[in-house]
């Protein structure tokens, strides 16, 4: 039966019981340990009942038995039991109790302890901590509150079949709900705290803390004892809270451990006092009296337990922040949104500007002119109600030194001291700038190049319309000129001349990307347009050279989403190339061929085959470094430039020779979706 | 500009681009020629040119065989006409070949017009004049071809600069008859002095060598 309690309840214990073996030494030990606390706490239990007739106020048994089960794993939840009930025999026998009645009495305290600590790791999943809000309120709901109430119903009901006690029913049940509820309220956590402090801890904890606890700790007896000892009857009620700096300073400078026992010190004194006739708890009947302190000590113990957890709770909420903040590999910084103030730096925020922590908190980012004019979207922040978080913009800002590095911001809005602050998280992206920097610039130097080996052909096909405009504005000033000049005829020329105007603007279009520096947006691109476009720019060239030019392109849909001016550069550097290569072979022999063609469902690959030497084996895999040359007159920049654009756009770009000769460049892009377009 | 239609010199244009292909007509058209468009040298190699004179405007670049192709094509006729290049981009290689073929000029695009006309006015010139030479010498050729082989004997020596007597003693006929074969070769060759008969005679062999 509890093995199946462990199943349902607390899977982390399911591999240690398969081992089958339930009882090891350590649970014999825990079991001993219940047999005598069970003991002690109903000895203790006894000793404090309030006389004349005895009124039972505070019951440790039921405690110590829910705080072994909540300590112990569920699978020796019933040794646990089994050790107590000898205990709660040599305990109960003594006082002249029938036997029945006491094993009526252990099944309704079992039955305490089991509900509560079964709904406790029903609800938590794991382990109760007293430094958890929602723990603690579990815990308080249902291991004081509902495992008492419950089983009281069950004790009462016991009572009342054994015709044991002259009290009625709801009576008996409140008696005893009471003093258990209290007692789990009390004791419990007392002993589960204490029972997880390891005794290697003891000596970690250093002197000054351990005279501040014994302050504390000598106190809150003082204290406890001067209110609910020596105070007589009906005091000032303002004396009660003489308790209240004592248990406050143990929550806030202590923790749950020794709140609890702080609590739990207060409870035996005030339990104890009365019981001994002292204190301001004396004045009434015997069940009065053991009331108002049940209600006095509940009162206290619930908030004290809740603040202490919260407060706990917060505490390390802070420190994990902390830890983040100050660990964190990224410059950090806190800073107020009203002005700009510095609040908190890191250690990466140092190193990175050059201030000293004390040098930078309490100055704002225009003290210290940290935000170059390019980041203006840090002045916009500051100060104006910017309520959203901000993602990776991008901005300069100047170190000590004067240095200015590029840097990506980010920062959260968060509340702190009821001032709204930034938590701003920078990464230095200087060196990605500059290296893309670089890069746009050698692709531009590449693309100047290209242009420079083009000239030839670019001259021709402008100075084409040039040289028919020219002649014909020749043509028409000599008809001009004759006695009847053909009118008509002159009207034709004026039209061919826009015609070839248009036809030079057209050209000098196609041919101006090369100079461009900066590349245009990425779009949807139909790749075989792109292709088409290249080989026309390059027929004049391959002309010059003796090519012959041969183009096939795939009918299926061919669009690439990607840069079309480099994407056009990738292929005329491939092209080039192609052309070069054949610059030995023989005029009939140099055909180059473009071809587009979809590779499975996802690639379109574009291939320039020439036929010239073909590339030699032991050059083919530096083939597409930068500065590696086969040519005598080469930067060895056409090739790379090409992987570079075609490695941006998600490609993968290849060279083979070819088995009748030659050589084959392909690149393959991924298709673009006609959904994801649209 | 007087000549009958049959003796005007034609200007061809041969260029691939149509627009300028019609231009360069026109203007050439315009400034008084008579102009054939021919739209690659193929076109113009079939072309009927009815023996008639004149130059050909030719585009160094063109799709199919190039200009210097055809260049080379003409260089091989009888009489071949003057051949103007007209190319976008001159590139040195491609032009020191061309003026080592023949070419009379080398124009780049665009062309302007007073160089131009000046060019063509030139090849046509030149072309006259080569012309002109050329039918000297073939009437040359032809009176020269009725002379005797004997009267050819006699006139060969006499412009070698031998007196009648010598050429009587080197023939071995008499000196009167050697007077007679030279009358009669002076008549048939329309030489009116011995000056002109060794002109003539000097024309024929410049040209065969």
């Amino acid at each position: 039966m509890p093995d199946h309690v462990s199943d349902s309840f607390w899977p982390r214990w399911q591999q240690t019981a398969s081992t089958r073996v339930a009882i090891d030494p350590s649970a014999m030990l825990t079991g001993f340990l219940v047999f005598v606390g069970y003991y002690l706490g109903a000895r203790i239990g006894f000793a404090l009942t309030f006389q004349p007739h005895p009124v039972s106020v505070f019951w440790p048994p039921n405690s110590v038995l829910l705080a072994a089960l909540l300590l112990a794993p569920p699978r020796i939840w019933w040794f646990l039991l089994l050790a107590a009930f000898p205990a709660h025999l040599i305990a109960e026998l003594q006082s002249q109790v029938p036997p029945t009645m006491v094993v009526c009495w252990f099944i309704s305290n079992c039955s305490e302890a089991l509900i509560g600590a079964g709904l406790i790791r029903y609800l938590l999943q794991g382990p109760v901590h007293f430094d958890n809000l929602r723990s603690v309120a579990v815990f308080c709901l249902c291991g004081a509150f509902l495992g008492p109430l419950l089983s009281s119903f069950i004790d009462a009901s016991f009572v009342k079949m054994n015709r044991w006690g002259q009290g009625s029913y709801p009576e008996i049940w409140r008696l005893r709900f009471f003093s258990n509820f209290l007692t789990a309220l009390t004791l419990t956590p007392a002993i589960v705290t204490w029972c997880n402090f390891k005794p290697s801890q003891w000596r970690r904890i250093p002197s000054s803390r351990a005279l501040e606890g014994s302050i504390l700790f000598l106190g809150l007896v003082i204290a406890s004892t001067v209110v609910l000892y020596n105070a007589r009857t009906n005091p000032d009620p303002v004396l009660f809270y003489a308790l209240l700096p004592f248990l406050l300073w143990a929550v806030f400078r202590f923790g749950s451990r020794a709140t609890s026992a702080a609590i739990l010190v207060v409870t035996f004194l005030a339990i104890w006092s009365s019981a001994h006739g002292h204190g301001p708890f004396t004045n009434e009947s015997a069940e009065i009296n053991a009331r108002s302190i049940q209600m006095f000590l509940i009162a206290i113990a619930v908030p004290i337990m809740l603040l202490s957890a919260g407060i706990q709770e917060r505490r390390k909420a802070e420190e994990r922040f902390t830890a983040a903040f100050r660990g964190s590999p990224d410059p950090m910084s806190i800073v107020r949104q009203r002005d700009g103030t510095l609040i908190d730096v890191n250690d990466h925020w140092v190193k990175m500007f050059g201030y000293q922590r004390s040098e930078a908190i309490g100055r704002t980012l225009f003290d210290l002119k940290l935000c170059l004019l390019e980041g203006g979207h840090v002045q916009e922040m500051v100060g104006f109600r910017q309520s959203k978080p901000v993602r990776n913009v991008e901005c300069a800002v100047r170190a000590k030194t004067g240095e200015v590095r590029q840097v990506s911001l980010s920062a959260d809005i968060v509340e702190m001291g009821n001032e709204l602050c930034f938590i701003v998280t920078i990464r230095d992206i200087t060196d990605r700038k500059l290296a893309e920097e670089a890069n746009r610039d050698l692709v531009h130097a590449s693309r100047v190049a290209l242009l420079g080996e083009l000239t030839a052909s670019i001259a021709h096909e402008i100075n084409q319309p040039l040289g028919a405009i020219l002649s014909n504005a020749d043509a028409a000033e000599l008809l001009l000129e004759s006695e009847s000049p053909p009118l008509d005829e002159v009207r034709k020329i004026l039209a061919d001349i826009r015609n070839d105007d248009v036809r030079a603007s057209e050209i000098i279009r196609h041919i101006r990307f090369l100079t461009r520096k900066r590349a245009v947006q990425m779009e949807s691109l139909d790749i075989n347009e792109i292709a088409a476009e290249v080989v026309r720019l390059m027929e004049i060239e391959a002309h010059r050279r003796s090519v012959s030019l041969h183009t096939e392109f795939t009918a299926a849909p061919a669009t690439i989403f990607g840069h079309r001016v480099r994407l056009q550069q990738a292929l005329m550097n491939l092209i080039l190339n192609g052309m070069e290569a054949m610059a030995d072979a023989p005029e009939a022999k140099r055909r180059l061929f473009v071809r587009t063609v979809t590779n499975g469902k996802r690639r379109i690959e574009i291939s320039v085959s020439d036929s010239g030497q073909g590339i030699p084996p032991e050059k083919l895999p530096r083939l597409f470094d930068s500065f590696f040359t086969t040519k005598e007159d080469g930067m060895g920049l056409g090739l790379a430039i090409a992987r570079s654009i075609v490695d941006a756009h998600h490609g993968r770009i290849s060279a083979e020779n070819n088995s009748d000769g030659g050589a084959t460049f392909r690149f393959d892009l991924p298709v673009r979706d006609s959904e994801a377009s649209s | 500009m007087t000549a009958p239609d049959s003796e005007k010199p034609i200007v061809h244009v041969v260029d691939d681009d149509d627009s300028l292909r019609k231009a360069l007509t026109r203007l050439l058209h315009a400034a008084g020629y008579e102009v054939r468009a021919h739209a690659s040298a193929g076109d113009f190699a079939l072309s009927d040119r009815d023996n008639r004179r004149g130059c050909v405007l030719l585009d160094m670049r063109m799709p199919g065989p190039s200009g210097l192709n055809l260049q080379e094509a003409l260089a091989k006729e009888d009489e071949p006409l003057p051949v103007i290049f007209l190319t976008a981009h001159g590139d040195v290689p491609t032009s020191v070949r061309a003026m080592k073929a023949g070419a009379v000029d080398f124009l780049t695009k665009p062309i302007k017009r007073e160089v131009l006309l000046n060019a063509v006015r030139a090849a046509l010139a030149r072309d006259m004049r080569l012309h002109t030479s050329h039918e000297q010498l073939r009437d040359i050729r032809g009176r020269f071809a009725k002379l005797t082989s004997r009267e050819r004997q006699v006139l060969e020596l006499v412009v070698a600069g031998r007196l009648n007597k010598q050429v009587a003693a080197e023939l071995g006929i008499s000196e009167r008859t050697v007077k007679v074969h030279r009358a009669e070769a002076m008549k048939k060759m329309r030489a009116t002095s011995l000056a002109e008969l060794v002109h003539l005679a000097d024309k024929m062999q410049s040209a065969d060598l």
